[in-house]
């Protein structure tokens, strides 16, 4: 993986076939999170809580009444309360905001999903693109905190300790101690590398944005 | 992109009426610092400083106050912050 850097305009990164996979993996299920139809041909799934997910949709049975708050607190990240002291505000806003911005967000990810599936080694974001670009990241992002169960900085701190113990443990051929989970250490260490991947994205001025 | 006009609609009249809602963003572990900073210089038209200033804020006391006006006005901004995967909510300015 090659991180975003400007050539000709545009923000340019590289990623090899199975990094593509992976990431397209989980953009596809955080569609399918906010109700996306499947992306592709065959849904894939690459979050632990698959057999979550209907749960996580039966909001969508009632989208003809007032929508109601996202139990799931990954969805709810995506979709957060925009009044938390005040019920009536709150629900008036999603009432009035909420097919709006699961439809800006899944274009959105859909858009990153065809990207990454294209058959490209290098990934060329255009200008107009990059925001749009890291907001879907942010959103990628976001439901696999929630996953990790990020509520902190000081969350995200441990999660860096953890992730360096386990590839500390790995390099010496033994086994973190205590132990660390490895499915929170798969999903850790893809939450870093799509940071990583914003970061770059975010960094890189072209056309004189700074 | 065409978002500071709506920001303040009366600045410049010289008459400040009392603006009696808020838009807030809150901190939270997963928005980069470098991504908020351009979002808030992309939507609310701010120059980089003044954006860092607030990313600032946010950071370090949780919240800050991004823009103050009507309610219809703070929704469109609220919308506008978690279109981008901030944290934002509305509130009366009075607490």
């Amino acid at each position: 993986m090659r991180a975003f850097a400007e050539r000709d305009g545009a923000a340019v990164a590289a990623l090899d076939e199975e990094e593509r996979l992976v990431i397209a993996r989980i953009v596809a299920d955080v569609g399918l999170l906010l109700g996306a139809e499947s992306f592709g041909s065959e849904p894939h799934s690459t979050l632990p809580h698959r057999e979550d997910l209907a749960e996580s949709l039966r909001f969508l049975d009632g989208v003809e009444d007032d929508p109601v708050e996202p139990e799931d607190p990954a969805l709810l990240r995506l979709l957060p309360n925009a009044a938390p002291r005040d019920r009536e505000v709150a629900d008036e806003f999603r009432r009035l905001t909420q097919e709006d911005l699961r439809a800006t967000k899944i274009a959105r990810l859909r858009r990153l999903w065809d990207d990454l599936s294209a058959e490209a080694t290098e990934w060329v974001v255009p200008t107009e693109q990059v925001m749009p670009m890291a907001a879907a990241l942010t959103d990628v992002r976001l439901v696999v905190a929630s996953r990790l169960a990020l509520a902190s900085d000081e969350d995200a701190e441990a999660l860096h300790a953890e992730i360096a113990r386990a590839a500390e443990a790995a390099e010496q051929g033994t086994e973190a101690e205590p132990p660390v989970d490895p499915e929170r250490l798969w999903l850790g260490m893809l939450y870093d590398a799509l940071t990583w991947l914003q970061e770059s994205l975010v960094s890189v001025r072209l056309g004189g944005t700074a | 992109m065409g978002t500071q006009e709506r920001l303040d609609p009366q600045a410049g009249v010289g008459t400040r009426v009392r603006e009696p809602w808020v838009t807030v963003v809150w901190n939270d572990p997963v928005n980069l610092m470098s991504y908020v900073t351009r979002v808030f210089q992309e939507y609310f038209g701010l120059a980089r400083h003044e954006a860092e200033a607030r990313m600032r804020e946010v950071h370090e006391k949780g919240r800050s106050v991004l823009s103050s006006g009507s309610r219809e006005q703070m929704e469109i901004h609220v919308q506008a912050m978690h279109g981008y995967g901030l944290w934002a909510t509305l509130e009366r300015s009075d607490g």
